[in-house]
């Protein structure tokens, strides 16, 4: 009984800081002078400009959904099945787009290609005015969002792959080889993990402003963001983003319906430590070079562009004393944001592993449309839930933005807290039970300790995840509250490339290192403790 | 006794409910321990919409000459630099900022209009020009741009004028900013107070029928220009001289300067006081500030390259001292008042 309460007591809390915001927002967009009135959705329907846009936006969720699964899933069957050379470098490798915001992907893609880039100055004018015409458009957009979002087809199929029972594959080697074995077993019973990516890539990339905006390719979310906050209508803005929102909601919904029955298996087998793997061969070397070149052009090229575009002490200099402050401030907020998110997510994670309410499926489905949805259309809401007087306490403080995180990000921890949660026996808390302990004294002595990887993983992904943050931020942060990210946006109007390169670059360093050095200590001393 | 009963009790609780007690303590605690707010006269928070590569500097210079914490909020060149101001329409009722510094008048009137302008009449002010002040004090302009041609200079008979978008001859050769935004509607609102409604709608018509190329920005505008895409562009006076700085092949123009010409249209940054400011003292001081000469040389020298509007402040080669130029004669009450007016004919013109 005591466990109940209090996971309601979360769910509550949920409720106010995510789902309230959107709610608000759509009741005031549909009040006009205290009645009931669709006035600001007329103009959406009417409006053949609002129908060019979401054409837009449809054209580039589907070519970055087609061609992440097109090159991710074989890759991440690579990764994840056979016996390629450094594996676990590539994973990391690949993993790095999704971890920096992709504004800043277009930003150093935008200094190679662009009309002064460097390729321009290497080979010629007549070249610039091709690649900058490429760039700034459909495909531009396409490419730099393919290069953000290919980690997650990477990744799911990576982790589904480590569902499928080794028995059945051993069973299909009797009759036939790897290709055979892909072809009617294991790409088979992967496929909910690929359907998923899938539709996560789609609504991903339906959300996104940065790129779209930055390479001036109007999409549903820029249209959002501009009724806002260059024609301050609010109505307008929430109409605006209310298409993204039915969308949104209708693929998330085709998801659940299609992958219901089928999620029993992201269970893990228990021969998940001995995969059987697919030897490449002599194909090996071949695909391991092609995997190299692959990595280098898209991510170590735009990487190293930024820094031979920021390659000048002075640049850093500068860089500093303009943006000092945030760098200090971004670090700071996402500790707080990875912390709440760690706790916030492990306890929402609980309840939908142990199934806690019946409702369970729709705090998760929740937590996920939350996930999906736009940043700005979050921030709105935001802005039109807690800028009162009486709330200014949070609206006028750092709290506003931790709230963003919150709304946003919760679905990130609370899966890596499930997944993590699925691998610890009941038995153990049952047993804990039966001899008297209390669901607090379970919790703090048998399950935090035995899930404490997941913790710490839920720790630097929400701590990645909120120090990359800009749709929200940049529509909330109050007076001298900005972040790195914001600062950079709000730079590069005017400022110069070698400015924008080098905190580019600090922006990446703040994220990777502070993340990757807390894993290199503490995984291994999680390892040690567990054995 | 309260407390020794609330002790029993809390002790009494199980532990999940203490556990849920401290938590929500720590977070009240946590909240409002970090929304300890600092000694209000020795802070002042500036919401901006010149861009932060140039206003920062100016702020950061007060800081340390006057010891106040300057809060600020800038703007994106992505939200049209009108981001900021929509925060302040917002925040009416609870306002959060002190002083609105705007990059140009336009909006400042609306906010004088929307009742979220204060009255503030700075000592700093005296020596600029009333058509760039407020008559009742509620905003004050300073350090402007010129809305100029910038030309390639590849073309040899330079346009004077921006009649040259009606003129056959540069048919397909021109750009132009959305005049949905920034300046540029500034400009063709003026051009509608001056010309009257039917003169400008036929010559935004006809600027259209001669091929006339739109560009997301000012900026960009002088991208196309410098790259020899496009022979000229309306544009901002500091897009024209930051391009002439980096080397790129343009001449920068400032148009309708004949004896009966129509003058060129000036762009005044604009300091505006908020209505209920909470730090009064302060915002008044950072608007004395932003007033003075010595911001205005500073505003002047810096690649913004803007036009000081109090005399004798010392200017770089590229820039023509106001009392040298012909100024379009407009009020900018009215021009703001028409801007608004023209949406609906503007968002068909660019096709919405």
């Amino acid at each position: 009984m005591q466990k109940r309460p209090f996971l309601f007591f979360v769910v509550l809390l949920f409720f106010i800081i995510g789902l309230l915001p959107v709610l608000s927002m759509l009741l005031k967009s549909i009040m006009a002078e205290g009645r009931f009135s669709l006035e600001a959705y007329e103009g959406i329907l009417t409006s053949h400009r609002q129908w060019t846009l979401m054409g837009h936006s449809m054209a580039l969720s589907f070519w970055v959904m087609l061609l992440t699964t097109i090159v991710g899933v074989p890759l991440g069957v690579l990764l994840g099945k056979t016996n390629l050379p450094l594996r676990r470098f590539f994973i990391f490798l690949f993993v790095i787009p999704l971890l920096i915001p992709p504004y800043i992907t277009a930003v150093s893609w935008f200094d190679l290609l662009g009309r002064e880039g460097l390729l321009s100055r290497l080979i010629g004018p007549s070249f610039a005015g091709m690649s900058s015409r490429f760039l700034f458009g459909l495909p531009g957009c396409v490419a730099i969002l393919f290069t953000t979002f290919l980690p997650i087809p990477i990744l799911l199929t990576m982790v589904f792959l480590r569902t499928v029972n080794p028995r059945l594959e051993e069973a299909g080697k009797l009759v036939s080889g790897w290709r055979g074995i892909l072809k009617g077993i294991t790409i088979p019973l992967i496929l909910p993990g690929i359907l998923l990516a899938a539709m996560l890539t789609f609504i991903l990339s339906f959300g996104e402003f940065g790129v779209s905006n930055f390479l001036r390719y109007g999409v549903f979310p820029v249209e959002s963001f501009t009724q806002f906050s260059a024609f301050y209508n609010f109505k307008a803005a929430t109409a605006a983003a209310v298409p993204l929102v039915l969308v949104t909601f209708v693929v998330l919904l085709s998801e659940a319906g299609f992958l219901r029955e089928k999620t029993f298996r992201l269970r893990p087998s228990a021969e998940t430590e001995d995969l059987p793997l697919i030897a490449l061969g002599t194909s090996r070397n071949g695909l391991f070079v092609l995997v190299t070149l692959f990595g280098f052009f898209l991510v170590i090229v735009p990487i190293l562009v930024l820094i031979v575009q920021s390659a000048n002490i002075q640049a850093y200099a500068e860089a500093l004393s303009r943006a000092g402050d945030s760098l200090l401030r971004s670090l700071f907020y996402a500790v707080i944001g990875a912390t709440s998110l760690t706790l916030f997510g492990f306890f929402s994670g609980y309840l939908i592993q142990t199934k806690t309410f019946r409702y369970w499926r729709a705090i998760d489905f929740t937590t996920i449309f939350l996930f999906a949805l736009p940043g700005t259309v979050i921030g709105i809401g935001l802005i039109s839930l807690w800028n009162t007087p009486y709330t200014n306490f949070i609206y006028g403080t750092l709290w506003i933005i931790i709230l963003g995180y919150l709304a946003k990000y919760t679905a990130l921890t609370s899966r890596i807290t499930v997944n993590q949660l699925t691998q610890i026996s009941p038995a153990m808390e049952e047993a804990a039970q039966v001899a008297g302990a209390g669901w607090f004294r379970r919790l703090i002595f048998i399950i935090i300790p035995l899930a404490r990887r997941g913790l710490l993983a839920g720790w630097i992904v929400g701590y990645i995840f909120s120090l990359r943050d800009t749709a929200i931020t940049m529509l909330v942060y109050p007076a001298g509250h900005d972040t790195l990210p914001v600062r950079i946006f709000t730079l590069m109007a005017n400022g110069s490339a070698q400015l924008i390169a080098a905190l580019c670059v600090m922006l990446i360093l703040a994220t990777l290192l502070p993340a990757g050095i807390l894993w290199l200590i503490a995984n291994p001393l999680l390892r040690k403790a567990k054995r | 006794m309260l407390r020794s009963l609330l002790n029993r009790k809390f002790l009494l609780m199980p532990l999940s409910a203490r556990t849920g007690v401290m938590i929500f303590l720590g977070l009240i605690i946590l909240i409002f321990g970090c929304n300890k707010k600092k000694e209000a006269a020795n802070t002042v928070t500036v919401y901006v919409s010149e861009d932060q590569v140039f206003s920062e500097p100016v702020l950061k210079d007060f800081e340390k000459e006057t010891g106040i914490d300057v809060r600020a909020v800038y703007d994106t060149e992505e939200a049209k630099s009108t981001g900021a101001m929509n925060r302040l329409i917002a925040e009416k009722n609870n306002p959060q900022a002190d002083v609105y510094w705007a990059n140009e008048p336009i909006r400042s009137e609306v906010l004088k209009q929307k009742g979220i302008a204060a009255s503030y009449f700075s000592p700093q002010a005296k020596d600029i020009p009333n058509v760039f002040k407020d008559p009742r004090g509620y905003w004050t302009g300073f350090s402007a741009r010129a809305r100029v041609l910038v030309v390639n200079n590849r073309v040899k008979d330079t346009p004077q004028s921006i009649l040259a978008y009606t003129d056959p001859r540069w048919k397909g050769k021109a750009v132009i900013a959305n005049p949905l935004f920034g300046t540029t509607t500034s400009e063709i609102a003026a051009l509608y107070t001056i010309w009257g409604d039917k003169r400008a709608e036929a010559f935004l018509v006809a600027m259209k029928k001669n091929g006339v190329t739109l560009s997301t920005s000012n900026g960009e505008s002088a991208d196309f220009v410098a790259a020899g895409e496009k022979d000229f562009s309306l544009v901002d006076s500091d897009d024209a001289v930051n391009r002439m700085r980096q080397g790129k092949p343009v001449t920068m123009i400032y148009p309708d300067q004949q004896e009966n010409g129509l003058g060129c249209f000036i762009v005044p940054n604009v300091v505006v006081l908020i209505k209920g400011a909470p730090h009064l003292t302060a915002a008044r001081r950072l608007i004395d500030y932003l007033l003075s000469k010595e911001t205005e040389r500073k505003l002047a020298f810096a690649d913004c390259a803007q036009i000081p509007l109090h005399t004798a402040v010392e200017i770089p080669p590229e820039l023509k001292p106001l009392s040298e130029l012909k100024v379009m004669q407009v009020n900018y009450a009215e021009v703001a008042k028409k801007m608004i007016e023209i949406q609906p004919f503007l968002k068909a013109w660019v096709g919405f």
